[in-house]
């Protein structure tokens, strides 16, 4: 449970299995502490990845999106992250340049030895994406905790 | 005008007489002034129905996946760089299709030109050459149709079709088009403006989905606003989802759109559509070189890669 | 003779009228965004704009809204709180539609209302006056006569304003409309004006194709198989925007939009040119290409309607040819099946 008055931001971090997810899982055992305002969703390989769950997270509330994968030229599936690469690189141009928060989605190369770096990334993602505060721009506009009764939207 | 219109005929009516297209797709006066619309001819005598005029402006390679016949298709330049992706994705062989290739000069931009007569009901269009004359019930006023081009005409530059089986009419002169102005002064605006922008024209989406329906590249049986197992997209109009639809769409066609403008043109609320495309078809080009719809060659870009590919976009700590 | 059901209104006065009705009511009339003509809230009188004709969308918006809440819920600890909201209280004007758009309420009228009373719709209906704006003018797509309106048509409204050049002549519809011409801002109709306004009303039906689509066609669509569907409907693109902007369409879904244990359930327009209209759970589809779902569309607002409640579903707005991405023109297509042979 963290104080009242300090707000921590959630961001999903898409890991990639091979590399980006044991690179977190070496953090874990080292013990190294990193904050812990990542929820981790496991998928076989950064190029899994569609800009949909991206774009879902921030729709449902996440404050950021982490995409990590194994460093190119080193994919478990060969080629996997190639793709991936190329995917990123335009949704980020893409995003960018409707106005979303530049550093709202974020991608990373991790491999499964590099678990001090895992906690830089996120020590680093967690930094950006505190100092913008609570995504505000794609979150849908379910009632939650403000259980508005507006007749339409 | 009216030569390219009787080439036009001409080819169709010797593809049809010789047995060598089953089908003519092409363009047709509209049932109202100021329009044109797609025309599917199969038989001889109908083939004075084509028409080439400034409103000849649907993107009619949108009407080829899928068939089984030969079908003759009247192109003009976007239309042929959109079968050109087509062919690529094996939507459509290129042997099925006979590309009457028509070198074009701009199409009229139709909102732009009815605000110009301030929005009064136009009941008569005549286009002679350069000269186009609009009659209305109490006024008649004559434009020089190369000032109301769509925007998209304007900065044109595969006007002359990148591949055909026929030519009509003569190539035009193409512009040597190196940048992109129109996406480099939006990336100069602030951030919250381009937000507050993307924000507007959102508002404006009824999600009738014209844009999608009406682009060539747009062919998936399901697309993924329809999906429902999980859902992705909400189906209601509100920023959220509508943004989140149109920015998938785009990045759907990344590499694949050619910026033909058939969904901006199709949207009846005037929503800036294109925009989202442009900033991909320059990235597409920054990043990877490639352009899409000028060569049959070309892999596409997001079907391949490269061990080089740029990723100063990853966080390095 | 002082006359209870129609009066003047001065040009000059038309704002402070506006700016009197605003002060108490929900005012939707049609204003300029940009290059659309919409129907919208207006926050001031001088955001009115009359004399472009027909809005982009149609009147049923302000009854019907596109996207709409019919509760709120929230789940904790194993009971649901379900909030509803609160009938409209406040009362509406539809200030400046066109006849053809008042028409296409009445049809709205009666899917809503009757038996099957949708509270939604009603509550904000019998809250809602509708002063039309008869036209003068009409334009090359508007076959409103065809379908027994008029570009003068009351039906479905209860004032109609008619402009004179400086002036209006408004003539009430309805006992609400009566009520209305109480306003201070209305003067006496003199028999000048009511003879001018008769004219311009002829002229303006004179100047439209008189021929009647409706009774045609009732017969020639029971040919269901007919090959002509095919042509006719091949060009079609299979989106929403006929069916959207339609004055009386009116197909919807209802969905819910979650987070976790809270949401909402909201009813959204749905059209039936979208695949998943009929889209069956075996992954089989009675209609599963635009020539069945264009041909179904034509049936029910010309021959199934007209069967079962006694009016098309049509008003001949001419919405949906000039918006139709194609130019697919439902005139054209009414005519070319009335012509054919039958089968």
């Amino acid at each position: 449970m963290k104080e009242s008055g300090t707000w921590e931001p959630k961001i999903v971090a898409f890991l990639c299995n091979w590399c980006s997810y044991a690179g977190a899982d070496l953090a874990g055992i080292s013990r190294i502490q990193y904050p812990p305002t990542i929820r981790i969703i496991r998928v076989p390989c950064s190029g899994r990845i569609d800009p949909l769950f991206i774009l879902a997270s921030l729709q449902k509330g996440a404050d950021g999106v982490l995409v990590s994968g194994c460093h190119p030229g080193e994919c478990h599936y060969l080629t996997g992250n190639y793709s991936a690469r190329r995917k990123f690189a335009l949704l980020k141009g893409l995003l960018e340049y409707v106005g979303l928060e530049e550093d709202r989605v974020q991608f990373s190369w991790v491999s499964a030895s590099e678990g001090a770096r895992f906690a830089k990334v996120v020590e680093k993602v967690t930094a950006r994406i505190t100092a913008l505060g609570p995504a505000k721009q794609l979150v849908k506009n379910v009632p939650g905790g403000s259980f508005d009764v507006a007749a339409h939207s | 005008m009216s030569q390219l219109t009787h080439e036009i005929r001409e080819a169709a009516r010797k593809l049809l007489r010789n047995k060598q297209a089953q089908l003519v797709i092409g363009f047709e006066e509209g049932s109202l002034p100021l329009r044109g619309r797609p025309c599917f001819i199969r038989k001889e005598e109908d083939v004075d129905r084509l028409v080439w005029t400034s409103f000849s402006d649907i993107n009619v390679a949108r009407y080829l996946a899928k068939r089984k016949e030969k079908v003759a298709l009247v192109a003009k330049g976007c239309d042929s760089r959109a079968l050109v992706e087509l062919i690529k994705e094996n939507q459509v062989s290129r042997d099925q299709v006979i590309i009457i290739g028509v070198p074009c000069e701009g199409m009229i931009d139709r909102p732009r030109i009815e605000a110009e007569v301030g929005h009064k009901a136009i009941v008569e269009v005549e286009e002679t050459e350069n000269r186009l004359t609009l009659k209305g019930r109490d006024f008649e006023k004559a434009f020089d149709r190369r000032e109301f081009l769509y925007e998209r005409c304007k900065a044109c530059d595969h006007r002359n079709p990148v591949l055909y089986d026929v030519l009509v009419g003569q190539l035009v002169e193409e512009k040597v088009r190196e940048s992109f102005p129109d996406v480099e002064a939006f990336t100069a605006l602030d951030r919250e403006k381009r937000w507050a922008y993307l924000a507007e024209e959102t508002g404006k989406c009824i999600r009738c989905y014209a844009c999608r329906n009406a682009c060539p590249l747009c062919y998936c049986p399901e697309c993924f606003v329809d999906t429902s197992q999980p859902q992705w997209v909400g189906k209601s109009t509100g920023l959220s989802d509508t943004l989140v639809f149109h920015l998938v769409r785009a990045f759907h066609l990344a590499g694949r759109c050619v910026a033909c403008g058939a969904c901006e043109q199709a949207c009846p609320m005037g929503v800036d559509i294109r925009k989202l495309n442009r900033k991909l078809v320059k990235d597409v080009k920054d990043l990877f070189n490639y352009e899409a719809g000028v060569s049959l060659d070309e892999a596409s870009p997001l079907a391949t890669f490269c061990a080089t590919d740029p990723d100063q976009f990853t966080v390095n700590p | 003779m002082i006359r209870e059901d129609a009066g003047i209104l001065r040009k000059e006065r038309l704002e402070s009228l506006l700016e009197d009705l605003l002060r108490d009511h929900l005012v939707l009339a049609p204003t300029r965004k940009g290059e659309l003509l919409l129907l919208e809230k207006i926050e001031s009188a001088r955001d009115v704009v009359l004399e472009d004709g027909k809005t982009k969308n149609s009147a049923k918006s302000a009854l019907f809204p596109q996207r709409e809440r019919m509760f709120a819920y929230r789940a904790e600890e194993g009971k649901v709180d379900i909030q509803v909201p609160p009938p409209a209280e406040e009362k509406q004007i539809l200030f400046g539609v066109r006849p053809c758009d008042a028409r296409g309420l009445l049809l709205l009228d009666a899917v809503f209302g009757g038996d099957s009373r949708d509270p939604y719709y009603v509550d904000k209906r019998i809250r809602t006056l509708v002063v039309s704006m008869a036209c003068v003018n009409p334009g090359p797509s508007c076959f409103c006569l065809s379908l027994g309106g008029g570009p003068c048509s009351s039906d479905g409204s209860d004032l109609v304003l008619l402009d004179l050049g400086d002036r209006y002549v408004v003539e009430a519809a309805s006992e609400k409309g009566k009520a209305f011409l109480q306003n201070p801002s209305f003067e006496e109709a003199d028999e000048e004006a009511m003879a001018k306004a008769e004219k311009i009303r002829k002229e303006a039906e004179s100047a439209m194709n008189p021929a009647s689509i409706a009774k045609a066609l009732e017969e020639r669509l029971e040919h269901v198989d007919d090959p002509l569907w095919g042509d006719l409907t091949e060009s079609c693109l299979g989106c929403g925007v006929c069916t959207y902007l339609c004055p009386t369409c009116h197909c919807f879904d209802i969905c819910d939009e979650a987070a976790a244990t809270t949401g909402e359930r909201i009813r959204i327009w749905d059209s039936c040119q979208f695949p998943l209209f009929t889209q069956e759970a075996s992954g089989f589809n009675p209609r599963p290409s635009e020539k069945e779902r264009f041909r179904q569309r034509i049936m029910h607002k010309f021959r199934y309607l007209p069967k079962d409640r006694h009016m098309a579903g049509c008003v001949g707005c001419g919405r949906c040819v000039t918006e139709c991405p194609v130019n697919l023109d439902i005139r054209e297509v009414l005519e070319k099946l009335s012509r054919a042979e039958a089968q």
